[in-house]
């Protein structure tokens, strides 16, 4: 009977029904999306770490001989085992890997040949050898590693874990005081997504439901048990969700796919240390996908109608689940606006306050998310071109950095400063050093400020003699250091250094317009560099000159100590000194400037020339100001898309929740209809009605957004010391505009499609119903 | 002076085997401050009748007059418009707005019309009904006497030609039942309110000046009392 009851009311309610299909629809969809891209920023981690930091689970070093690493790969749980030997005294090493499954002969043949790599590390000292290890069963890898350890004589502060890689499995050790929210997070945020979704559908459903309670009144004064009544409603919820689970999950793999893709495409994958993103997905999820979706529809569904099947059969027959007011309500502003049709559509939507709660806070959170970072975007975007891109626009064309090089020893110096297409060629390092400043030293301007009554201890510490700040020094090779010389106007020389002489008025904090004035009064003909940590050895050097001029390189001096004081020297004078100071970075800069207007792919040429300079012998890493300029600009686009797309995805489940209420409220608003008409109220004064509700509901987020973005971006104008002129210039009102006329828009179709359901009304016979009290 | 004139008002519902006749040629005139039940049996065509007086409904054929009007002529915003300045109607569930105060649904008809209601008509209303004390409170915070009166307030604020009553007291106990007819009673003598009212209880429609009975649709008895 049941069934046959339910599937009458279905094929004669399809409207009621489809705000609960599309609602089931857009859930799935939505925790499929949520499940396939969590899945695979979790995946596409963990190939992070493995490509970064390698995919071991334990690592155990010492001196290791063959039958501790014999046993090691005996243990049961071992599935691989890297073995690394290193030695200190050449700097060689000698990688093997033994597998932990493989029968002795094979074993064997590996040790052989681990044992002829091993002697030729060996030979020329001691030896340290690392095991990392890979475990069958990863969960035991704490316990076990220490077993491993304990039994080869290896002690435990030897013994170190992959915390990175194995907390991506949800394996912590209380030994790891790192956060790693990661995975965590992911559980949080669908756990969030679950309850909201569970609020959004349940909230379709009771509508759906509610709008029977009269009939189930009558059946339960008939006899109905709250249980019959129970499980008709979850029959029909079944029978209403299965497609649209199934769809919806589907689909959502597939957006999983794009999303994926289109990550790839936006974000790049030529950006030191982002890898190509491949995307996967495992059956597993897809069936946990699908079980959490049934178990948020069955919640959502079982809510109202636990709820409905308690209530007694006259609450039942009595409750017309029309929109009522517990207390009475004002709408002021709309009744001044729009009169009593104003007062009406207030009303109604403080009736409807818990049913439209999703859309509200969905499409308020949306639009104010959306706004507030496309302006941080713009902001940004305007502060990183003014202050980078525009900034080192001429000082730099191709930047390479050489791992472990001395400037002093760098053979390659000519080579660069002949490739073709370079214009200027500076090859530098930079050191850290220290220096005491006396008060005698001071200009004047510095003083009229208060010297260094502003310094914090961390940068500037006081001595008997002076002030001992930081002094970075910046060793150019011989011929840009002539040639910086020549720049300043001094003769050149190699036998001296020159500092930059400059300091900022600290006590204006706009950075972007700082006061600039001298340091020192510049009469010292000498500077006396003191090693970092030992101050005690020094250096005293010649000054050739103190200037405000610097060397045309992509560095900032004094942004986060401003009173450091920097020397530029050249690399012959470093050589004699670098004993005593130190301190010196290992990494050296090449500076490359091409022709001037050179286009992309001439650059690109020049850095693999460049690059081929030094490769075969050194680690280097390059960069292109023009291809940074687009990958930048490829990266914002990219993250504006993917955050976009979040607010997107927010504004659907409000837009959602919006046309579950319009398309399922239908039979109460004819009621609440038809009493307006009854009194007179014309239909041009109930669709007048019908058209401020809705302007409300998609106003909403532009009354709330626009006080909190106003605020927002005067407080980024303010820290960030832009002019409001620079921001307004680029504003992004047309992305903003565009969103917010897709949510009227899709709030203006979902009043339409509900105004075109309840208009279709028959006032006698509405009038005629028993239940119109 | 008539201010009701009912002329072969014939109400058919459905077609063919389904084809129901609810009104059959109804002629009806009502004078200008009189009291008129109609009474019949469930079904009889009473409340249909009600409908098309008051402009909720069409008669499929015939003409129905009131004060000059004739409805069947009405769109549907001429038929608002003529439901918020020619008649009151009261209905058995008191049909208020529940999102509105009691004041605001008695003034409900005069602010769409955008006039201004008489202060001293509106509280000679209230004050005879007896809810001057009720205006703040929602329909749902009123018991079901004193939304009746609130429903009868709205009907009596602008002065409608006819006020249209059906089954006013159908859904109250006896001593409310005999308070809101005594209120009707009251309207029709001090303010000369020409009534309508449907019933199918006699000892109600035994209140009323003239009691006409239908049956099947048609009028069969046109009992004149006083």
């Amino acid at each position: 009977m049941w069934k046959e009851y339910s599937s009458g009311y279905m094929k004669h309610n399809r409207t009621s029904g489809l705000s609960v299909i599309i609602a089931a629809f857009i859930s799935a969809l939505l925790l499929s999306l949520l499940c396939g891209a969590f899945y695979n920023l979790w995946k596409y981690e963990i190939e992070r770490i493995e490509l970064g930091e390698g995919g071991w689970q334990s690592r155990i070093t010492g001196e290791l001989n063959e039958e501790a690493i014999a046993a090691i790969k005996n243990h049961a749980n071992v599935k691989d085992a890297i073995v690394t030997i290193k030695n200190h005294a050449n700097g060689k090493d000698a990688a093997v890997g033994i597998k932990g499954d493989g029968d002795i002969e094979e074993v064997a043949a590996i040790k052989e040949y681990a044992s002829a790599e091993e002697a030729a590390v060996r030979d020329e000292g001691e030896a340290e050898t690392t095991v990392e290890l890979y475990f069958k069963d990863m969960r035991k890898v704490f316990a076990d590693t220490l077993q491993i350890a304990e039994a080869i004589g290896i002690p435990p502060e030897q013994v170190s874990y992959h915390y990175g890689l194995l907390a991506m499995y949800l394996i912590r050790s209380s030994q790891d005081p790192a956060p790693r929210l990661i995975f965590p997070l992911f559980l949080v945020i669908t756990g969030i997504a679950v309850l909201s979704l569970i609020i959004i559908i349940h909230n379709s459903f009771a509508v759906s439901m509610n709008a029977r309670l009269h009939q189930f009144g009558i059946f339960s004064s008939i006899g109905a048990t709250p249980k019959q009544i129970r499980t008709c409603l979850l029959q029909e919820a079944a029978a209403l969700c299965a497609v649209p689970v199934f769809a919806g999950n589907l689909f959502g793999v597939l957006i999983s796919w794009g999303l994926i893709n289109l990550t790839n495409v936006l974000l790049g994958t030529d950006v030191p240390g982002r890898h190509e993103a491949v995307f996967g997905y495992h059956p597993l999820v897809f069936g946990l996908t699908l079980l959490l979706t049934v178990i948020t529809i069955w919640i959502s569904a079982w809510l109202p109608a636990r709820k409905l099947s308690r209530l007694t059969p006259l609450e039942a027959i009595k409750n017309t689940g029309e929109l009522q007011l517990k207390r009475k309500k004002r709408s002021p502003a709309l009744a001044l606006l729009f009169g009593i049709e104003g007062e009406l559509a207030g009303n109604a939507l403080k009736a409807q306050r818990k049913a439209l709660r999703t859309a509200t806070l969905s499409l308020v959170s949306s639009f104010l998310a959306f706004t507030l970072m496309q302006c941080f975007f713009t902001l940004s975007g305007i502060s990183t071109r003014e202050t980078y891109f525009e900034r080192y626009q001429n000082v730099w064309d191709i930047m390479i950095t050489v791992r472990d090089a001395e400037v002093d020893a760098f053979g390659e110096t000519g080579k660069f400063q002949k490739l073709p297409g370079a214009d200027s060629v500076v090859v530098y390092q930079k050191a850290m050093a220290k220096r005491i400043v006396t008060e005698e030293e001071l200009s004047k301007e510095m003083r009229s400020f208060g010297g260094f009554s502003h310094a914090s201890g961390s940068n500037v510490t006081p001595t008997e003699g002076g002030w001992l700040v930081n002094a970075p020094v910046v060793i150019l090779d011989d011929a840009s250091f002539l040639a910086y010389c020549e720049q300043i106007g001094i003769s050149p020389q190699l036998d001296g250094a020159v500092i930059r002489n400059q300091i900022r008025d600290v006590t204006n904090p706009d950075f972007r317009h700082p006061t600039l004035m001298p340091y020192v009064k510049g009469e010292a003909e000498t500077s006396v560099l003191r090693q970092s940590g030992k101050e005690e050895l020094t250096a005293e050097i010649p000054v050739l000159a103190y200037t405000e001029e610097v060397p045309v390189l992509r560095e900032e001096y004094a942004t986060l100590d401003y009173y450091e004081m920097v020397h530029f020297l050249p690399s012959s004078l470093w050589r004699e000194i670098k004993g005593q100071v130190g301190g010196c970075g290992e990494e050296l800069y090449i500076r490359i400037l091409g022709a001037e207007g050179a286009a992309l792919a001439e650059l690109t040429a020049l850095q693999e020339e460049a690059v081929q300079i030094v490769s075969p012998n050194y680690t280097v890493e390059s960069e292109n100001r023009i291809q940074e300029y687009e990958t930048n600009e490829k990266q914002i686009q990219g993250m504006l898309a993917i955050l976009g797309g979040f607010c997107v995805l927010l504004a659907v489940i409000g837009a959602g929740n919006v046309f579950s209420n319009t398309l399922g409220f239908v039979r109460q608003r004819k009621r609440e209809v038809a009493r307006y008409m009854s009194v007179g109220m014309t239909p041009a004064e109930i669709r007048k009605m019908f058209c401020i509700e809705a302007l409300v509901l998609a106003g909403r987020p532009v009354f709330i957004t626009l006080p909190v973005a106003v605020l927002a971006v005067w407080y980024m104008l303010k820290a960030s010391y832009m002019e409001a002129g620079s921001f307004l210039a680029e504003a992004p009102f047309l992305p903003i505009a565009a969103f917010l006329l897709a949510i009227v828009g899709t709030v203006a179709l979902a009043y339409y499609l509900g105004w075109r359901n309840v208009r279709k009304i028959n006032l006698a016979e509405v009038l005629r119903d028993d239940t119109m009290m | 002076m008539n201010i009701l004139t009912c002329e072969k008002v014939r109400k058919v519902y459905g077609s063919g085997e389904n084809q129901v006749v609810a009104l059959d040629g109804i002629d009806l005139t009502v004078g200008k401050g009189e009291f008129v039940a109609i009474v019949g049996a469930s079904g009889s065509g009473k409340s249909t009748l009600l409908h098309i007086l008051g402009s909720v409904d069409k008669p499929t054929s015939g003409t129905v007059m009131i004060d000059g009007t004739d409805l069947s002529r009405l769109n549907q915003t001429q038929a608002a418009i003529f439901r918020r300045r020619k008649v009151g109607l009261i209905y058995q569930f008191y049909n208020l707005i529940p999102t509105l105060t009691a004041k605001k649904n008695i003034l409900m008809p005069l602010t769409l019309d955008k006039r201004k209601p008489n202060q001293e008509h509106f509280e000679k209303i209230v004050n005879t009904l007896g809810i001057a004390d009720k205006l703040e409170a929602l329909p749902s915070q009123l018991s079901g006497g004193q939304q009746q009166r609130v429903a009868i307030a709205r009907s009596l604020i602008y002065r409608p030609a006819l006020l249209l009553a059906d089954e006013p007291t159908g859904n109250l106990d006896l001593k409310n039942s005999k308070e809101i007819m005594d209120m009707l009673k009251l309207s029709n003598r001090n303010l000369e309110q020409t009534i309508v009212l449907i019933t199918h209880d006699e000892k109600v429609a035994l209140e009323a000046d003239c009691i006409i009975t239908i049956e099947d649709g048609r009028i069969i008895q046109d009992e004149q009392r006083r």
